[in-house]
């Protein structure tokens, strides 16, 4: 009973949550207001979804609960790439491609990324899912320092366009990014849902998924390229959400109190949208904008990761 | 049948198995034994295609098993290794029906239900059916794991090393049911086992390895003897044999005692 109240209560939460935010204190402006609203609220659900499922499924192929799709690098190249474009063909860049091809060559490039990491490792029929994030952690640290390197090597006015891609957030969001992220999304929803039960028997550990006939490489392979496909549009949305994924998988199997995708994956949803928008709603209302979703979300749930880090190892 | 002809399996520079050909008699408990790092463990691991061989051929009744479609061995063999750290939220109804999924890619029917019943019902966890699997003691969990193997109704089961931590009552229902998977359904088990008492009572057959290779192999009358086990184990022994079986004394034989 109190399973099910969870179950379909965090879904009625975000609905009073979604209803508040597009209502209070809107002054019932269908005209002008409440269309905005909208798009930003579509923007926070595609990005709700996408965190959700990339954490939740990275969780299952790592065997793992502390670990994001963030540690494999993934928000690191897409930052890298931003930069490049930014030192490479300067503001240019912006008219050249612009936002919707920005977009669409990071996924590309993201895929890419996540297939090479995988080829590269799984060459000798050693899969070892260790080594595959060690090499993420490594990676991205490099990452990193190449983005604050370029940082320095480009103009102040080019610099303030890239913190725009660094603190991406939902008051940019146009409707034609959130009508093309949303149905890529979809897509992407879509080929998860045929395989739930195939990722059900991935988070019982490679070699039982073996034995029980899993294709093991080509299923890994293909859940890694979804995440890279996932976190591409939820970067290009809210900016890098490090730790926000470990807090919303955590609090979803608490709640859930299984590890079944077909109730972890909805839940999982559910609780990072009702996340982005209190978030949201606190940097219009509260914040006046001096700050950014990206920096709340990271607040509350670095220091839940912590906490995490703490519990865990004192179990251990 | 399952056999292997030339089989070398290198880690790195490692060679862990050495030119290993062997047959594994269908409808047998066959046990694996010898001393750590012997390779055993290994051996199992090519069978059940969790490792690729470096070289040679496996083969399961003339076919090159690399040959078979992933999902079609998972009906033929199953494999249980030791169940790991696991953390995962599960009853055991549910991952005795994770033993369905070559058959039902995850839409368990009437027919699966059936198997799943009949694995619960054969290890007698009728009342442990909607405990979950975290609350289990170490021995119940080996039984609940046991049963999804059961329910994968595989003419083959391999098994590494079932009986590691647990308690004498558990490890003797494992076995015995090992024993009657195999006379009753007419399985194939071949399991790696530690416990020299437990192979030399509940199989019909014994492979014993060691440094990568076979060093003696046999029905098990044949291997459990002083010599072929001192050789193995570098151990003396005393085997006391009875009506019941054999019973092999390593603790204190009689035979070193008059060494010293």
């Amino acid at each position: 009973m109190s399973r099910l109240l969870a179950r379909y209560g965090v879904w009625l939460l975000v609905l009073a949550l979604a209803l508040g935010f597009l209502l209070l204190g809107s002054g019932l402006d269908f005209a002008y207001v409440i269309p905005k609203r909208l798009t930003r609220l579509a923007a926070i659900g595609i990005a709700g979804v996408c965190i959700a499922y990339a954490s939740v499924i990275f969780q299952t192929i790592a065997g793992n609960r502390i670990l994001t799709p963030a540690i494999m690098g993934y928000e690191a190249i897409y930052l890298l790439f931003q930069a490049l474009l930014i030192l490479l063909l300067g503001t240019q860049s912006l008219v050249l491609l612009g936002r919707h091809g920005n977009v669409l060559l990071s996924i590309l490039l993201m895929l890419g990324y996540s297939w090479l990491i995988h080829r590269w490792l799984f060459r000798n029929g050693r899969n070892n899912v260790y080594m595959l994030l060690l090499l993420g952690l490594v990676l991205s640290m490099v990452m990193a320092t190449f983005t604050q390197f370029i940082q320095l090597k480009i103009s102040p006015g080019e610099f303030s366009i890239l913190q725009g891609f660094n603190y991406a957030s939902f008051n940019k969001a146009q409707p034609a990014q959130v009508i093309y992220s949303g149905l890529l999304v979809a897509l992407v929803c879509l080929l998860v849902q045929r395989t739930l039960p195939l990722l059900d028997v991935l988070s019982l550990g490679r070699d039982q998924a073996i034995s029980l006939g899993v294709d093991y490489l080509r299923s890994v392979s293909l859940q890694l390229a979804l995440i890279a496909v996932l976190v591409a549009v939820s970067t290009s949305l809210v900016g890098p959400t490090a730790f926000m994924g470990v807090f919303v998988a955590n609090i979803t199997y608490a709640l859930a109190r299984t590890n079944r995708h077909r109730v972890t994956l909805p839940m999982a949803s559910a609780i990072a949208i009702a996340l982005l928008i209190i978030a949201q709603y606190l940097v219009e209302q509260l914040f006046n904008y001096n700050t950014s979703v990206s920096i709340l979300i990271n607040l509350v749930c670095g220091v839940y990761f912590l906490t995490l880090m703490v519990r865990t190892r004192g179990s251990a | 049948m399952i056999s292997l002809s030339h089989v070398y399996k290198a880690y790195g520079n490692q060679q862990v198995l050495n030119d290993v050909s062997i047959e594994f008699p269908p409808g047998q408990v066959t046990s694996l034994i010898g001393p750590n790092g012997a390779g055993k463990t290994t051996l199992l691991m090519l069978i059940a295609r969790l490792q690729a061989p470096t070289r040679g051929e496996l083969k399961l009744g003339g076919r090159s098993i690399a040959s078979i479609p992933i999902r079609d061995y998972a009906k033929q063999v199953a494999t249980l290794r030791q169940a790991p750290e696991f953390n995962l939220r599960l009853t055991v109804e549910e991952l005795v029906a994770f033993g369905r999924f070559p058959y039902s890619r995850g839409n368990l029917t009437a027919a699966d239900h059936q198997a799943i019943d009949e694995a619960i019902t054969f290890l007698s966890l009728q009342a442990l059916r909607l405990s979950y699997i975290d609350e289990l003691s170490g021995g119940q969990r080996q039984m609940a794991f046991l049963a999804m193997t059961i329910a994968q109704q595989t003419d083959y089961l391999l098994l590494d090393e079932p009986l590691n931590n647990l308690d004498m009552k558990h490890a003797v229902l494992i076995m015995r049911a090992l024993r009657r998977l195999c006379d009753e359904q007419g399985r194939t088990v071949i399991l790696v086992v530690h416990d020299i008492n437990f192979a030399a009572n509940y199989s019909d057959h014994i492979v014993a390895m060691k440094r990568g290779a076979v060093h003696c192999h046999g029905p098990v009358a044949q291997v459990v003897n002083e010599a072929c086990l001192r050789d193995l184990f570098d151990l003396d022994f005393e085997i006391l044999r009875s009506e019941q079986g054999f019973v092999c004394n390593y603790f204190n034989p009689s035979t070193s005692r008059e060494l010293i």
